[in-house]
């Protein structure tokens, strides 16, 4: 070949065509392609040391053992504790991603501290019949000052109950249970007949209970397909709101008296109602679990037998001597109508909500202050003069009472994994400082108590070591609950708690041609703080729960309505309406509108309530 | 790409999945996203196309009340063993099975976003990033650094946590040993499961709980018939869940509801 231009040209056009059909081409897109691996739009995660940590999570009052990967001290990953005596090992969705919480959007840390902590210390100051007289009392004769606890038990809970006890007028309220000091006992059951209570859906401690879930046989009697019903041994369909009459008519069958009206109203039969009873009595030892729309239901375990062995009272866990002289537990529904002129609700730790129409009937017409501690948006904020930012699991030190399943107490400390941000509050610490009294040391005070009273046994999580608590010195004691670790107290003997009431439930809601549907809160396991924005994998992404702010409709309630799968509509009630996004789904029975509970919607809707729903 | 042979034991992990103790409570799928990497959905996002490497769904027997009975399944790739359909599509080698542990990667950054993958899964298991990896402010400090993020314009899926299985390598060298500890390892999803209902091992072993699925009668794979051997067991006392879960073992069943 001659060395003309024609042939060089030749030649590179050649070599340029059969490029192609080597692997040249496709590495260079590869190599191009690993360029964009760094490119700015992903993060680069942090590097550093890897360590466990231990804690408990605070979350729900299950309070889980939890052990956390941590790299270079900030915790990456959760994951429960291998034999832990309570959680077995278990964590829940929302635990497991508990420490993205203190990254939600909308996460508060500013507050109006000052004006909040002038405005309790003056209630606290003139909530007094001597002063009433005084131009600068905030208070008249008979008006109070009030804490709202939402999950009572904790250390948090005597501080506040010792902060109402310093004040003249100062009241400690707790959620409207009818059921309280009380524990059961799983794994003594046999049969458990739940009445809409999330039983494998994240009721008690989740560990515990599917550890029990292959000794007992579960009835489950719900209105809507939970996950619950969907798992049990039977699961009985009942109008929505009928649980109450249930539980009386369940009552009556077993003092051999008539159940037609029970069936009627439940939509049961007859025989499914007495066959319910004798289940119940025959099959024991028997536990009967209320949902959220019937917690009278408690007081059936006395007619079972399993008051005393299924449901047994639980012994607090020790206090100091000195903090007993406080305010006493008072339900709100005790509360008269119209008389807190100034309420503190904590908020900081999740637990029942209640709607807002219960508390605001018994605040004052005129100007009540209402002052809440959250570290979210939503739930009370949106009815409260001041709202002061708290820390948020894994942020803060508290302790986490026994749960429902678990008869023995139990002491264990949520151990903060990561810094609070500057501003927030402690809202035990802060109350306890505006009525002028020092709680700054009530955990380590509680422990001491703990260890002094020689009860129990210390789990510590590293090692899975049981060290009777006699043998541990204080300051030993309470650097291990700080490390992660649980005391337990022992088991005494079995007592039954005090006796309960088959007191009147709520009624279900009466037809109103105007409201067509009856709407069923649904997910009230998780209904009070927002979850860990990547609770959209449940959520929108899988369709696995249905998520706050939506709502099931069945395929000809959904078409009757006008909406359609995934639109925006308007969920209405006699007390106020929300906008949700609605979810055909053919579980759901015609005519129910199965509601994700939240704040927004437990305010509108209660347990249940009549609804209607339209396309915005 | 097929790996070199890498020193060592052979192992050819695979799952077992007891679908009666799944309360489908969703802390797989959390952990899973949780441990790599994957961010929260973006605004847009719907169950098409957001990104779960783990999902799991509801499935009912296509009854009316008080028959009707549901189960929850667990879907994760079933780590094909023969025939792997996306690593036999992917025109970029940025599929790779590993001849050490039988488990089917993904290498994001050899991904051209094509989804051929996506079209060849018969599970549906695979997921592609249509928005950029977006965490709320602060949260990227919880971020794995085991695992790196993914880009958009990629495909992604499960590895059965191949950042585990490097450490867990890692720990064993540092005790001088060749394979990785026995009990050593196992996914996010088996660690995380409150109900036990998932377990891992190597199907090589006979004693490991895989294993024992793979012989028990009650056990199926899903589409078996494809012949792509995937290595995921589930198991079920209930024959219409079995049925559904593997249409050959027996008549079909009615339609379900939903699924």
């Amino acid at each position: 070949m001659q060395n003309t231009r024609r042939n060089a040209l030749k030649f590179i056009g050649g070599a340029a065509a059969g490029a192609v059909f080597t692997p040249a081409p496709w590495r260079l897109i590869t190599d191009t392609a690993l360029w964009s691996e760094n490119w700015p739009g992903v993060p680069r995660p942090p590097r550093g040391e890897i360590s466990a940590r231990f804690t408990n999570c605070s979350i729900c009052p299950a309070g889980c053992g939890v052990r956390a990967r941590c790299v270079g001290g900030q915790p990456v990953s959760l994951a429960g504790v291998a034999g832990h005596p309570l959680s077995r090992g278990g964590l829940c969705a929302f635990g497991v991603a508990g420490h993205h919480l203190p990254y939600c959007p909308g996460r508060l840390t500013e507050g109006p501290v000052e004006e909040a902590a002038g405005a309790i210390a003056r209630a606290a100051a003139n909530c007094n019949p001597a002063n009433a007289a005084s131009p600068l009392a905030v208070c008249s004769p008979g008006e109070t000052i009030a804490v709202l606890d939402l999950r009572p038990g904790r250390t948090a809970s005597w501080t506040y109950r010792r902060a109402m006890g310093a004040v003249k007028n100062g009241l400690y309220l707790t959620a409207a249970e009818a059921f309280s000091g009380a524990a059961v006992d799983l794994a003594k059951a046999r049969t458990v007949v739940s009445l809409g209570a999330p039983v494998l859906d994240g009721w008690g401690t989740p560990g515990n209970v599917l550890a029990a879930r292959a000794n007992f046989r579960l009835i489950q009697v719900e209105a809507i397909e939970s996950r619950t019903a969907s798992l049990a041994d039977l699961w009985l369909r009942i109008r929505p709101g009928s649980a109450s009459t249930l539980v009386l008519g369940i009552a009556a069958a077993m003092k051999k008296g008539s159940v037609t009206g029970a069936a009627a109203a439940t939509g049961l039969t007859e025989r499914q109602i007495t066959d319910l009873a004798d289940e119940l009595t025959q099959h024991g030892p028997a536990l009967v679990l209320p949902g959220y729309d019937c917690p009278e239901a408690w007081a059936l375990n006395q007619l079972t037998g399993g008051w005393g062995e299924t449901v047994v009272a639980r012994q607090e866990a020790p206090v100091p001597e000195h903090w007993k002289n406080c305010a006493p537990v008072t339900r709100l529904e005790s509360a008269p109508d119209g008389s807190i002129r100034t309420l503190i609700i904590d908020e900081s730790a999740p637990g029942d909500y209640i709607p807002w129409n219960a508390i605001r009937r018994k605040l004052v017409a005129d100007n009540p202050v209402v002052i809440a501690f959250a570290w979210s948006p939503g739930g009370y904020r949106r009815h409260s003069l001041f709202t002061l930012p708290t820390a948020v699991f894994p942020e803060t030190l508290e302790d986490i009472p026994a749960a429902t399943d678990s008869p023995a107490a139990v002491f264990r400390l949520a151990v903060p994994l990561v810094a609070a941000p500057a501003g927030v509050v402690n809202p035990p610490e802060f109350v306890a400082k505006a009525v002028g009294i020092d709680a700054s040391n009530a955990l380590r005070e509680r422990a001491d108590a703990i260890q002094k009273a020689g009860r129990g046994v210390l789990i510590a999580y590293a090692d899975g070591r049981y060290t009777p608590a006699g043998q541990v010195r204080p300051d030993d004691f309470w650097k291990a609950l700080n490390q992660g670790a649980c005391w337990m107290d022992s088991e005494g003997r079995r007592t039954a708690p005090p006796a309960a009431d088959f007191a009147a439930g709520d009624a279900p809601p009466a037809d109103d041609a105007r409201l067509p549907l009856v709407a069923v809160l649904a997910e009230t396991a998780a209904a009070t703080a927002p979850p860990s924005p990547l609770m959209s994998k449940l959520h929108r992404e899988s369709n696995l729960r249905l998520g706050r702010s939506r709502a099931a409709l069945h395929p000809g309630t959904a078409r009757a309505c006008g909406a359609g799968d995934g639109g925006r509509a308007v969920l209405e009630t006699s007390l106020g309406k929300c906008e949700i996004e609605v979810v055909v789904d053919s579980s759901v029975p015609p005519g129910v509108v199965q509601v994700a509970a939240a704040p927004e919607v437990i305010d509108i809707c209660g347990a249940s309530a009549r609804a209607r729903v339209a396309p915005l | 790409m097929i790996s070199e042979k890498k020193p060592g034991k052979i192992c050819r992990y695979g799952m077992a999945i007891d679908i009666d103790k799944c309360t489908g409570c969703g802390a797989c799928v959390i952990a899973c996203a949780v441990e790599n990497n994957v961010p929260p959905g973006n605004e847009g996002a719907t169950d098409l196309t957001g990104i779960t490497w783990l999902r799991v769904f509801k499935v009912d027997n296509g009854e009316e009340y008080p028959a009707r009975q549901a189960v929850y399944f667990p879907m994760m790739c079933q780590q094909c063993g023969v025939e792997t359909p996306c690593y036999l599509v992917c025109p970029q080698q940025a599929v790779d099975v590993d001849p050490a542990t039988g488990v089917v990667g993904q290498m994001p950054e050899r991904c051209l976003g094509c989804r051929y993958c996506m079209a060849a899964c018969p599970y549906h298991s695979r997921y592609f990033n249509w928005w950029d990896p977006k965490w709320p402010a602060g949260m990227e400090k919880t971020l794995n650094p085991d695992v790196a993020p993914r880009m958009r314009g990629v495909v992604e899926k499960c590895n059965y946590c191949h950042g585990r299985w490097h450490a867990a390598r890692q720990r064993a060298a540092e005790a001088g040993l060749r394979d990785i500890i026995p009990g050593d390892y196992a996914p996010a999803c088996v660690e995380a499961c409150p109900a036990g209902a998932i377990q891992f091992g190597d199907l090589n072993d006979p004693s490991s709980a895989p294993a024992k699925a793979a012989k028990d009668p009650e056990s199926f794979r899903l589409l078996v018939k494809l012949g792509t051997e995937p290595k995921v067991y589930y198991h079920s006392k209930r024959e219409w869940a079995r049925r559904i879960g593997d249409p050959s073992q027996a008549p079909a069943p009615k339609e379900p509801a939903r699924g």
